[in-house]
């Protein structure tokens, strides 16, 4: 039972385990005599501390984990009472439900599998429980049960594709306690860093054709443009006048690439593309700084298509509203860098040549990139990071490059995002993970529109050119929390081999089992069955349905296959069965010669057939057969004699 | 009005079973014999399921669907399996013995497997009687089992065999047929619950019970068989001799067998005659009920004490005899009279 705990380990609070070994203990102790099973009063009494704890722990019963961890805590309470059949079942159908919730979590293959085993170890549990002489570890309930779940396989797969995926029927409580993961809507300096220790996987894409060099490849999540006390931050919506909602027209220029993304879940609302986005999946939206927004949380794996032109040219013209935004900054701050900024701009033509010179500023001074960058004063945190501590990590450089381009009036932001990524030579896939996060900036030039400026290359060349682990080699720093990473092990060979095999396994399952939602559903089953119509389907399940019961059908009752009978016992019994029919019934313990004799005196016009059919059977069940006879004969003979037997009722 | 219409609906469905499963002394399950609805749990596992689907759709998790539907699979593919569990049980009425009125009696049951496959859990039981039964709503009594007067649960293993007792209280005086037999079994997974109700052609022989009466004189027959004995004390000690095979193991004289001696038999002589006739005509003034019942007391008495005695029924006599087997004859006698060939005899 302890399994099913397993897939819930990292979200439950610690003292639900000591319930369950609490609850172990208990029965353990019990079944040996040693102490009582729980009284009522005692029960009670821990269910309300159980509902008490949660609380405790979460703030709240409502939302997924508080209920979770209620469920597993009720499920080891359960077991100390575990005393009828009754009880059993609860504690069955509680531990499908415990399965079920492990998958509201993580849909992962291996979850996946590792749960397939724990129904199948509760099926035959369950099956144990109706076995009389229950051993507990009989094999032949282990392979019933796997049987069971072997033939509900092929209906279970045509319902899974058939069955219409509904919109969610209420608004069901968020996962409000599950950590956000990836990038989040504000940035301050040292965030990204801290996100890059995690070696997770944020998303996986599939290019239709070739995959663009891993330095082009910026995924554009988040656009920062408000400056605010603690950090940079999205616009709001309600902060976008009405005018302003939708995105300006963009003329795509160039080539065109075509991929899909598969992302894990986020529980936040944007979506990560490469530039100047497009995307045919219903409800996302494009929002006017050119980012993908999704208007429900991410909370399972989600797959969209994108289209990107990365050539086009975005807002080449700014309205007024959008310009006074981008060049906001809070004007008491930062005074050295402004004052620096000024002078650069001073002695630059344009702003191409004033964006070159801040660069060559980052490259030309001692500018470290580094994971574990210092905190900065909270008060000019830039003037402290460019004049002071020089040691930072991209969302740093991306900070101190937009304010020095806003102080002097150029319209810039920060987006935030992930770069590059890792090709999947199994099945040409770019993996982004974590430590892929990367900030950078976008600056608007006039003519050009937003243009995309990375004063991280400047400082690192080799992070946009070979990616983080090689531009951190140095300090060692590359997941340096997770020392059991299997990419920590990329040059193994045979285990980097395992793992982008696995890597490709999960991608395969995620784009086309979790991935699979109502438009999906739709394209699969036009592809197979042409149009879809509800008789179809129908004909689909009922077809399916049938032959499965038949096969299962066939495989239980063929090999019945009752014995013939035959021989003595046969005969007897269809001479007393007609017999019977003619009102004669044997009496208890009566022989066929005594009901013979009967029948004789019943039907004395008959005497001689009786008695002659009574000495056929005789010589059956002495297995002598009739001189020149044999047995089949025999019985051939007494049959003819019995049908020719005339007796009225 | 109500009682009426269940009344109706009872009659209705025993003569739909009596079709459907005639009586029988061998009864081998099959398609048309086994009723297959879900149990009280194969409910609560579909609410089960049910808030599993739910769940499913308003979290949009493909792998809850995907359980969900394995699960309503599993339950879907039970039927055939519940079904197959009694499917080719072979139910034989092996005997029963008889019994004193309103005693209990054993019933002998043969259980065989006629298939490959084993049966588990199959349990095996009379219902209390229609009218004993507690009124149950129709709802309740459609997904649990009534209430067994007396079940046994039994697995017989593939093409083995298994003989269960049953001991049920029987009626009156005469046939006692114990009615349909329920047979059930909610293996594998407890979700449903297969049942059928089998006729096992079982017919117990029930004696009047024995009850004292005092004899009157007759006043026809007076005289003519000589004395007129009086039940009690007419028997006397008469000596020891030596055992002889066939000695009622009652006359034994346990006594010198204790004290190391050989085996010895008390041996009795009636006082005034060994024969004595008990008579029908003895009772006057009883019911005819009542009349058995205090034959069938003397028959015991008589038994019991190892006379020689012969039994006048109006239609039927049994000549003077002693031991078992006139014991039996007299009582099967006494419990047959005046019934048609209702039983089988």
């Amino acid at each position: 039972m302890a399994m099913l705990l397993v897939p819930h380990w990292n979200h439950i609070p610690v003292w639900v385990l000591f319930a369950y070994l609490f609850a172990f203990l208990w029965r353990i102790q019990a079944f040996r005599g040693r102490v009582e099973l729980p009284g009522r009063w005692v029960k009670v009494l821990l269910a309300i501390a159980a509902a008490i704890g949660v609380i405790v722990s979460y703030g709240s019963l409502l939302g997924i984990e508080p209920m979770v961890a209620y469920l597993l805590t009720s499920f080891a309470l359960k077991l100390t009472e575990m005393s009828s059949r009754k009880d059993a079942y609860v504690v069955i159908f509680l531990g499908y439900f415990v399965c079920l919730t492990g998958f509201l979590f993580s849909q992962d293959l291996l979850l996946v599998l590792y749960s397939l085993l724990l129904v199948w170890i509760l099926t035959a549990a369950l099956i144990s429980v109706h076995q009389r002489s229950a051993r507990l570890k009989d094999v032949r309930h282990l392979r019933l049960s796997a049987t069971m779940l072997m033939q509900a396989i092929p209906l279970m797969l045509v319902l899974f594709f058939l069955f219409p995926r509904i919109p969610p029927l209420w608004s069901v409580p968020l996962k409000s306690h599950t950590a956000k993961t990836g990038m989040s809507d504000r940035l301050q300096p040292g965030d990204v860093s801290s996100l890059s220790q995690s070696d997770e996987v944020a998303f996986r894409v599939q290019f239709n054709g070739a995959i663009p060099p891993s330095q082009e490849l910026y995924w554009r999540g988040l656009v920062m443009s408000v400056l605010d006390d603690s950090g940079w931050r999205t616009l709001r919506y309600f902060e976008v006048p009405a005018s302003e909602q939708r995105s300006a027209p963009v003329t795509t220029v160039g080539p065109k690439l075509d991929y899909s993304i598969i992302i894990n879940p986020t529980q936040q609302n944007w979506l990560y593309a490469l530039r100047y986005a497009k995307t045919d999946k219903r409800y996302i939206r494009n929002l006017p700084d050119f980012r993908l927004y999704s208007p429900v949380i991410i909370e399972n794996e989600f797959l969209y298509p994108v289209s990107s032109w990365p050539d086009s040219r975005l807002e080449p013209r700014l309205s007024d509203w959008r310009r006074e935004v981008e060049t906001r900054l809070t004007v008491d701050q930062n005074a050295r860098t402004r004052a620096l900024a000024e002078e650069l701009y001073s002695i630059s033509s344009g702003t191409q040549e004033y964006v070159n010179r801040v660069l060559s500023f980052f490259r030309e001074n001692a500018f470290y990139y580094t994971l574990q960058p210092p905190l900065l004063a909270s008060e000019n945190a830039m003037d402290d990071f460019l004049f002071r501590s020089r040691r930072g990590f991209c969302e740093h450089y991306a900070y101190a490059f937009t304010v020095m381009m806003r102080s002097v009036g150029v319209p810039a932001r920060i987006v935030a995002g992930y770069h590059g990524g890792e090709i999947n030579p199994v099945n040409r896939t770019v993996i982004v993970h974590q430590f892929d996060a990367h900030a950078w900036t976008e600056v608007w030039i006039d003519g050009e529109g937003w243009t995309r400026v990375d004063p991280t290359s400047a400082v690192s060349p080799d992070r946009i050119l070979y990616g983080l682990e090689r531009a951190v080699a140095a300090e060692g720093s590359f997941l340096a929390d997770s020392p059991l990473s299997p990419l920590r092990f990329r040059g193994v060979d045979w285990i980097n081999g395992l793992r982008l095999r696995y890597d490709a396994l999960t991608y395969r399952w995620q784009s086309w089992v979790t991935g699979f939602d109502g438009s999906a559903q739709l394209d699969l089953l036009r592809g197979v069955m042409g149009d879809i119509s509800v008789r179809k389907s129908l004909v689909l399940l009922l077809g399916t349905g049938m032959i499965t019961m038949g096969l299962v059908s066939a495989l239980l009752f063929f090999r019945r296959n009752p014995k013939r009978r035959h021989g003595f016992n046969a005969e007897l019994h269809r001479f007393q069965h007609l017999l019977y029919a003619r009102g004669l019934a044997r009496v208890a313990g009566e022989g066929p010669s005594a009901l013979a004799e009967r029948a004789q005196m019943r039907w004395p016009n008959q005497a001689r057939e009786l008695a002659a059919i009574n000495s056929q059977l005789q010589r059956l069940v002495y297995g002598e057969a009739a001189p020149g006879l044999d047995q089949q004969r025999t019985v051939r003979n007494l049959r003819a004699r019995m049908r020719r037997l005339r007796l009225s009722p | 009005m109500a009682t009426s219409i269940s009344s109706f609906w009872q009659e209705r469905t025993q003569r739909w079973l009596a079709r459907r499963i005639p009586r029988a002394r061998t009864v081998v399950l099959d398609q048309r014999r086994i009723f297959i609805f879900p149990s009280a749990t194969g409910f609560f596992f579909a609410l089960c399921l049910l808030i599993m689907l739910v769940a499913a759709i308003n979290y949009q998790n493909n792998m809850s669907y995907a359980l969900t539907f394995l699960l309503a699979n599993v339950f879907v593919i039970a039927v055939l399996h519940s079904y197959a569990n009694l499917s080719g049980l072979n139910l034989t009425a092996v005997a029963a013995e008889d019994a004193f009125a309103r005693q209990r009696t054993a019933f002998r049951l043969r259980v065989s497997s006629e298939s490959s496959r084993g049966h588990y859990s199959v349990k095996l039981g009379w219902a209390v009687p229609e009218e004993e039964r507690r009124r149950r709503r129709f709802l309740v009594g459609l997904f649990s089992s009534p209430e067994m007067r007396e079940s046994i649960e039994v697995d017989v293993v593939a093409e083995g065999s298994q003989e269960c007792r049953f001991h049920l209280q029987v009626g009156e005086r005469g046939w006692y047929r114990p009615g349909r037999l329920r047979v059930e079994s909610v293996y594998p997974l407890g979700l449903l619950r297969c049942w059928t109700w089998v006729d096992l052609d079982f017919c117990a022989l029930v004696y009047p019970s024995p009850k004292a009466a005092p004899r009157q004189a007759r006043a026809t027959e007076g005289g003519d068989e000589g004395l007129q004995i009086d039940g009690i004390g007419d028997d006397e000690f008469a000596g020891i001799r030596d055992y002889r095979p066939g000695d009622s193991p009652r006359r034994i004289h346990w006594r010198s067998i204790a004290r190391g001696q050989e085996l010895l038999t008390k041996d009795f002589a009636a006082v005034v005659s060994d024969t004595c006739w008990l008579d029908w005509g003895a009772y006057q003034g009883l019911g005819d009920e009542d009349r058995l019942s205090a034959l069938c007391h003397e028959v015991l008495n008589y038994h019991e004490r190892n006379l020689t005695y012969g039994l006048r029924l109006p239609g039927k006599e049994v000549a003077p005899a002693s031991g078992d087997r006139q014991c039996k004859l007299a009582l099967r006698s006494l419990a047959t009279y005046g019934l048609t060939q209702e039983g089988g005899e």
